[in-house]
């Protein structure tokens, strides 16, 4: 590499790495994190301050490195100073989610490399088998990074979350860069790692009746914004100031489809994310652009059914939920609502074949508690996997309160309020 | 209409091709979600939510795009449509290129044997004028040409 031509400023240290100090391998990690800075303007690469947290779960090129990628890092052996967690697991775990033979075969043949890829892993420094789950930052989890950490996380339901809800600062790292600059230990000093980076440059006034369904809030400021900073105003007189469990799920579900419509990687909300408290509309730009999000401006439910859903037939076969994975307080809450909606229906078991997503760590300890067994005698089933595999509903009906999922397979999203109806065969 | 535009050659190189054109960000992992399972040398775009490109063949061809969005998982798809030989030609984008394009697009420069080319900043006008199917003709100092 001709390090004279780059405008990154580089160390003497990386400047030898280069020079393949450390060996062949490390010269290329450090040389596409080094690249990577130069393309977004970095003026220099930072040390990495804190755990990472990965998207590179599953067994599948395409989705994470190849095998062979990840054989030559650990035959230089490489591991990450600091173990990281990683996304939710594929969902191999079949009794939980209802499958046809044809589509365990499929996931099978799909996944038939997971149990080498885990261990590849755990070698390249995973924090335990169970580190794995798309909210990270949960208590119960224990990947907590500090205000004004610095770390190269990806997934972007969990960067959107690092950056804003935990003031910590996080690019959106890609799949497999994620991975290398947590080998590397540095990450380029661009973008969200920057003060001007974390500027709004738009402001968005919420001046709905009732606040937001958090998918469809997320949905017009992603799809508006894409790769923008918004100041959000208004929501702090439905949530209240500052944050609590309750406003932690509702900016977790907000941001995941902030992050899946667009590309955002940061908001910040007056009254209620750190910086928004220290640093009010300081924090918005000069030239910032202004949306205003009333009742009309939001997405009807009706608008998500896009073509996908033709020929299927409008009766939900499957419904999945926790995509992210829940916490302990939605676990509790859908544990009420489907109770309530048993007792109202005078039904035993759900309807519809049911699976709730959630972190290892997180069903551990809802197992202990009385709802489980009701839910569980309803016939809900529990996985600390990903719902999102086509695969899992080729042909089915599904229904979900992830646009996420709904984005990414052919699962219909809705509302909770409409999700439940429908769930107990009634009419929204 | 012929016209060339100027942006910054990110990967550079000289090559012509067909143009793929989304004026919304482009979700990476949407669009080649069933194409990165199967090989094949197409990459239909599979994103229901790209009412341009839903549908369209995209390998062999320029994606013309503002920038891309969604899934950080999208990050390893490039590497993955090259090995398996159904990857677009080129990306151009009229912004600056994002994080997450910008490390999927060089991490698969490195880490395989062959590039996809990438121009960023090629200008809003530049995405009101391409159009579906325009020839395009890349040139190693990021400029570029449609329908010369």
């Amino acid at each position: 590499m001709d390090f004279e031509k780059l405008k990154i400023n580089l160390t003497q240290d990386e400047k030898e790495i280069l020079n393949r100090r450390d060996g062949p391998v490390m010269e290329k990690v450090l040389r596409t994190i080094v690249f990577y800075g130069e393309v977004l303007d970095a003026d220099r690469l930072v040390e990495i301050t804190n755990s990472g947290h990965l998207v590179i779960t599953y067994a599948i090129p395409g989705i994470a490195p190849s095998m062979e990628m990840l054989d030559e890092l650990i035959d230089s052996k490489m591991k990450v100073e600091k173990s990281f967690t990683l996304d939710p697991k594929p969902p191999l775990d079949f009794e939980n989610w209802n499958l046809k033979p044809e589509q365990k075969k499929l996931l099978l043949q799909m996944y038939a490399d997971q149990k080498e890829y885990d261990k590849k892993m755990l070698l390249l420094g995973l924090r335990d088998p169970d580190a794995c789950t798309c909210t990270p930052y949960l208590m119960e989890v224990g990947n907590i990074p500090k205000r004004g950490d610095i770390l190269a996380w990806s997934e972007s339901a969990c960067v959107i979350y690092a950056n804003s809800v935990l003031a910590a600062r996080t690019n959106r790292n890609g799949a497999i860069i994620d991975l290398l600059s947590n080998l590397a230990g540095k990450t380029p000093l661009a973008g969200l790692l920057t003060d001007e980076g974390r500027k709004a440059d738009w402001l968005i006034k919420i001046t709905t009746e009732k606040l937001p369904v958090p998918q469809l809030l997320g949905a017009a400021i992603g799809e508006k914004v894409l790769a923008g900073v918004p100041f959000i105003k208004g929501l702090d007189k439905f949530l209240g100031s500052g944050i609590n469990s309750r406003t932690r799920d509702y900016l977790h579900d907000m941001g995941s489809v902030c992050a899946t419509a667009g590309a955002v990687g940061l908001y910040h909300v007056e009254n209620i994310t750190p910086e928004a408290i220290d640093f009010g509309t300081d924090l918005i730009t000069e030239d910032f652009r202004t949306y205003v999000i009333g009742d009309d401006e939001l997405k009807k439910p009706e608008d998500y059914i896009s073509g996908k859903s033709e020929g299927r037939t409008p009766k939900p076969e499957k419904c999945y939920l926790g995509c992210p994975h829940f916490s302990l307080e939605q676990l509790s809450w859908w544990s009420q609502k489907i109770d309530e909606g048993l007792k109202r229906s005078g039904q035993k078991e759900i309807p519809v074949k049911t699976t709730v997503c959630a972190a290892p760590q997180i069903l551990k300890k809802f197992k202990k508690s009385k709802a489980f067994l009701m839910l569980e005698k309803a016939g809900v089933k529990f996985s600390f996997g990903c719902p999102l595999f086509d695969e899992l509903g080729e042909g089915e009906s599904i229904i979900t309160n992830s646009y996420k999922l709904h984005t990414y397979t052919s699962a219909q999203f809705y509302p909770d309020d409409i999700l439940l109806s429908m769930l107990f065969n009634q009419k929204s | 209409m012929k016209k060339q535009f100027t942006g910054r050659p990110v990967l550079p190189g000289n090559v012509e091709g067909e143009a793929r054109v989304s004026r919304k960000g482009f979700n990476i992992y949407a669009s080649f979600f069933t194409s990165i399972h199967i090989k094949s040398d197409k990459a239909i775009c599979a994103d229901g939510g790209n009412k341009e490109l839903f549908g369209k063949e995209l390998a062999g061809k320029i994606i013309c795009l503002p920038k891309t969005v969604g899934t950080t998982s999208g990050g390893a798809v490039w590497q993955r449509l090259i090995n398996l030989g159904n990857s677009p030609i080129a990306v151009l984008f009229s912004e600056q290129i994002d994080s997450l394009a910008a490390g999927g697009l060089i991490v698969a420069d490195i880490w395989t044997d062959k590039r996809i080319y990438v121009i960023d900043q090629l200008g809003d006008e530049f995405l009101d004028t391409v159009k579906n199917n325009d020839r395009i003709k890349i040139h190693q100092d990021g400029s570029i040409m449609i329908n010369g």
